[in-house]
């Protein structure tokens, strides 16, 4: 006996669901703190070729023109994250599962 | 009363809390839009503004916020019968819990994705972040005197324990190699150290393996043992808050999740099928318990997470928050995650209440070893689908201290920050993270050895409700600012407020008497002074808030 698609669909869906909280429960923390680690890497790379736009007084690089056109387009948010105000709340994240 | 029966209540209690009044809520007065930019997206970064599937923030909030608390609580608070206890995880839950949780979401992400600390210099006053910073430390000095206690004194020091968290830590390391450095399949790392971890636990607690470490005990003496495993304690915590996070924190904390993850689901399986009654354990006991204090105000303290809690406002707001990729998010994520955790308080009394056999069982365990209620109560469950309770108990202990274990040495890598923030300049050895890990283990260390358990519990759920009406009261000052009703948080937070003002008073002034007649000094000395700073810190807060509240009244028209 087949079950009928709008079952099995239904079944799919609840079965792609548990598996995505199972895999925010696991291993998406891992994967988030590589993503952040890369993610701080790329933003001190634009910051020693490109850190005379914030004002860093630096002698830019002659291959900045050469990475200008890549930087461009995330270059709000590059200055955004970079200049962002933080203090130890920031942190709070780190410890998971206190309480 | 049966199990079954308080969990139907509590599946009630979710069903009307979240399908009735936080959907109410959610519609009508925070009326989010799923097509508006979130922070998330619009400042995405790939460091700290990151949007994510909304299943997935809610799996990841759940296991950010539920830890030892909501266990730990509900069986502190049975001593005063299990319906007080009952009543105040489900409607605490109900009217403050998700509230907090919810809006702790809902803020940051309507505000550039600032975090509370931001949020509190900017909405109250610059005086309240600081506050907000020495109630965390306190919060987390507390954490560490009351978990390192339970585990340091209590679990470790049996002996059919420290062989199976030896194997955990040891296949987290193993986990995290085969990870990083050997680039295996992560079903295959996992398989491999899960299956690796629990034989080291059935291990443990052979004749052979605990009668080496009951060989140590024996020659440690009572008095040793007291000052020994602590020490073992604090070690963990050190390496766990100075090598890479990949290296120790991560993979332990992974291969911890399956032991904890698996043992309760054991333990809910064994649970529906075993539906346990109450036997003679007494609904209510009285106003009062010894040791303990009145009902009102403790209660609501010793029970934090579980029915409210103030650091999942911290954890929401720089972590979450800033992940959300649709306002209409916020609510299953976080409001969701809440009344999972609701959930995992209600387990917990059923724990210490249904499974320990009566009110002279739980009694007689409670004063043995507090946590060890939940061990003993889950391995009754296990034993329903087949796991002898020889095994279930040190599974239960090695549960419990791996998931105290897991959180200490964040909280100690945490603490060497906040003091190289805080004293660095004035300091500068404290910027070395060996020196700032070790400040903050040797002030652990006195909390732990000087304490009295049960004042301390109490005192970390002061500093943490405490937290929790602070983000009430901005997530109120926000929306007197919105022009949105704002009664649905206001009252919560004055009622913790209030509540937590008492409980902390009561409390301090009680271990304060406690040491000018001599009892446990040093211990009840410290206790009696974190009380005071932390009713000082609140009094100063109350002042600026109400301040902030007024004027803000007068901007916006009252609703």
């Amino acid at each position: 006996m087949e079950i009928p698609k709008r079952i099995r669909d239904k079944i799919r869906h609840a079965a792609h669901t548990a598996g995505e909280i199972f895999y925010g429960m696991t291993i998406f923390d891992w994967l988030r703190g590589l993503r952040q680690q890369r993610g701080e890497i790329e933003r001190l790379f634009v910051l020693i070729t490109f850190g005379d736009i914030v004002g860093l007084p630096i002698l830019p690089p002659y291959y900045s023109l050469r990475l200008l056109p890549y930087v461009i387009p995330s270059l709000n948010r590059w200055k955004r994250s970079l200049l962002r105000e933080r203090d130890l709340t920031d942190l709070a994240q780190l410890i998971e599962g206190v309480d | 009363m049966n199990a079954i029966v308080v969990l139907v209540i509590g599946a009630l209690g979710i069903g009307l809390g979240y399908g009735w009044y936080a959907r109410r809520i959610d519609r009508d007065i925070v009326q989010p839009d799923p097509k508006k930019a979130t922070p998330a997206k619009m400042y995405m970064d790939g460091v700290d503004f990151t949007p994510a599937s909304r299943n997935v923030l809610f799996g990841y909030q759940f296991k950010s916020i539920a830890a030892l608390g909501p266990i730990g609580g509900p069986i502190v608070a049975a001593q005063w019968g299990w319906l007080p206890a009952l009543l105040w995880i489900i409607l605490g839950t109900f009217f403050i819990g998700w509230v907090q949780d919810y809006a702790s979401i809902i803020v940051p992400m309507r505000s550039e994705g600032d975090t509370f600390g931001a949020l509190s210099y900017k909405l109250i006053s610059p005086r309240a972040r600081s506050i907000l910073l020495i109630f965390i430390y306190l919060y987390l000095l507390l954490i560490m005197g009351a978990f390192g206690q339970v585990i340091g004194v209590l679990f470790l020091s049996k002996p059919a324990v420290p062989f199976g968290i030896l194997s955990v830590i040891l296949m987290g390391l193993l986990a995290g190699q085969m990870t990083y450095k050997w680039k295996q399949d992560i079903i295959l790392t996992t398989v491999i150290t899960v299956v690796v971890a629990f034989f080291g636990i059935w291990l443990g607690q052979t004749g052979f393996i605990s009668g080496i470490f009951e060989g140590l005990n024996n020659a440690l003496g009572a008095g040793g043992v007291k000052i020994f495993w602590p020490i073992v304690t604090m070690i963990i915590c050190y390496l766990g808050a100075v090598l890479p996070i990949w290296r120790w924190a991560q993979p332990t904390n992974y291969v911890s999740f399956w032991i904890i993850a698996l043992g309760m689901l054991g333990g809910v399986i064994g649970m529906i099928i075993w539906h346990p009654s109450f036997g003679d354990f007494p609904a209510f006991t009285g106003w009062s318990v010894a040791g303990l204090g009145p009902l009102w105000p403790i209660l609501f303290v010793t029970i934090a997470c579980g029915a409210i809690s103030g650091w999942h406002s911290l954890v929401s707001s720089s972590g979450t928050a800033r992940q959300i990729e649709k306002e209409t998010d916020a609510l299953p994520v976080g409001g969701g995650a809440m009344f999972m955790e609701m959930a995992l308080g209600v387990i917990s009394l059923l724990t210490a209440t249904a499974a320990t056999g009566g009110w002279d069982a739980f009694k007689e365990v409670y004063a043995s070893g507090k946590f060890g209620v939940f061990a003993v109560g889950l391995a009754a469950f296990l034993s329903h689908i087949g796991i002898p309770t020889s095994f279930g108990v040190p599974y239960g202990m090695v549960f419990l201290t791996i998931m105290g274990l897991t959180i200490m040495y964040l909280v100690v890598r945490f603490m060497r920050v906040a003091s190289a923030e805080f004293l660095g300049d004035t300091i500068p050895a404290l910027k070395n993270i060996h020196v700032g890990a070790i400040v903050a283990l040797i002030l652990s260390l006195i909390v732990i050895w000087t304490g009295v358990w049960q004042t301390i519990w109490v005192l970390f759920g002061g500093a943490n409700q405490m937290m929790a009406s602070l983000a009430l009261l901005i997530v109120t000052l926000w929306l007197m600012s919105q022009g949105k009703k704002y009664a649905w948080t206001l009252w919560p937070g004055v009622f913790m407020y209030v509540t937590t003002i008492a409980a902390l008073g009561y409390t301090g002034i009680k271990a304060l008497m406690a040491a000018f007649a001599g009892t446990k000094v040093t211990g009840n000395i410290i206790a009696g002074v974190v009380a005071l700073a932390l009713i000082a810190c609140a009094l100063i807060l109350g002042y600026d808030g109400g301040k902030a509240l007024m004027r803000k009244g007068e901007a916006v028209p009252a609703k």
